[in-house]
């Protein structure tokens, strides 16, 4: 073989070893490139799953929590509604009673006298009816009525707990002046007395 | 002729061992994936686990602390009942 065939021969192994290492580094530069991109996806994916795990997360926590806080607080809201009812129902009955303590002249006449005020005229009719009133209690009343006022004496106390109801001559004009009628108008000053006084 | 030929299974083998490293690579990057999601699975399930355990214990606190606070009313009650009844009688009579 002569001197430039071997050069010859050398070369074209020389190029082409060369271009055998192209084609590796390249594929070795396209492999790194392609886990970079793996990576890089891999990590997307795992933000993506967590952050919607923390959604998730959140949901649930607030349908357990809500619901308990719920459930608590209805019961404590029931809980101050029956003591509130249980202090009305004492205060109804002390009312039904009244009759029965030194309170009751000092009451009628005022509730007698605030009816036939709101009545206006001065030919009022006045029903009084209480639990375990004396007619004479009653009737001791009538010397501080306005003149021309009429006062009819129930044996049955007037709405349950017993008061007063006041109505001019035609009947056109009525003033219910009986504690079940006063609870009512006092619902709310009632309700936050009793509820200041209890809770504070 | 066999130089020429020599050159060419260089060549070749070069490109079979290039195929051999991109199967290589996509079967790596194929797993870095699976492995990724496959961990930020386990921590999702913890995580809701723990939100749950959480979210349990912090309800059960509430109760606790309700039961307490219906309890500290129940005293309250018999406390001042008769003050609180006092007062609204007063107001229902008008003194």
């Amino acid at each position: 073989m002569s001197e430039s065939l071997e050069k010859l021969h050398n070369r074209i192994l020389s190029d082409a070893r060369l271009k055998a290492a192209g084609i590796v580094e390249q594929a070795e530069e396209k492999s790194k490139q392609i886990l970079e991109d793996a990576k890089t996806q891999a990590q997307r994916d795992a933000n993506d799953i967590l952050s919607r795990a923390s959604l998730e997360a959140e949901s649930i926590r607030r349908s357990i929590l809500s619901s308990r806080i719920r459930t608590n607080r209805l019961r404590i809201l029931d809980e101050k509604n029956k003591i509130v009812q249980g202090v009305l129902k004492s205060v109804e009955q002390h009312l039904s009673d009244i009759a029965n303590t030194d309170q009751f002249e000092p009451t009628l006449k005022r509730l007698v006298l605030e009816a036939v005020e709101a009545v206006g005229t001065d030919n009022a009719l006045v029903k009084v009816g209480f639990r375990n009133a004396q007619k004479k209690n009653l009737q001791s009343l009538g010397q501080s009525l306005p003149k021309g006022t009429k006062l009819l004496a129930d044996d049955t106390p007037i709405d349950d707990l017993g008061g007063v109801v006041a109505n001019d001559p035609e009947g056109k004009t009525i003033f219910n002046n009986s504690f079940k009628a006063r609870i009512e108008r006092l619902d709310n000053q009632l309700l936050a007395t009793i509820a200041s006084t209890i809770f504070g | 002729m066999e130089t020429e030929g020599q050159a060419k299974r260089i060549v070749e083998e070069a490109q079979s061992t290039a195929e051999e490293i991109l199967a290589r690579a996509s079967e790596e990057a194929q797993k870095v994936r699976q492995t990724s999601t496959a961990e930020a699975e386990l921590r999702k399930v913890q995580m809701l686990r723990e939100t749950r355990e959480k979210a349990e214990a912090d309800a059960r606190s509430s109760d606790v602390e309700t039961d307490s606070l219906l309890e500290n009313y129940k005293k309250l009650f018999e406390n001042r009942k008769d003050d609180a009844a006092k007062k609204a009688v007063k107001l229902v009579l008008g003194v």
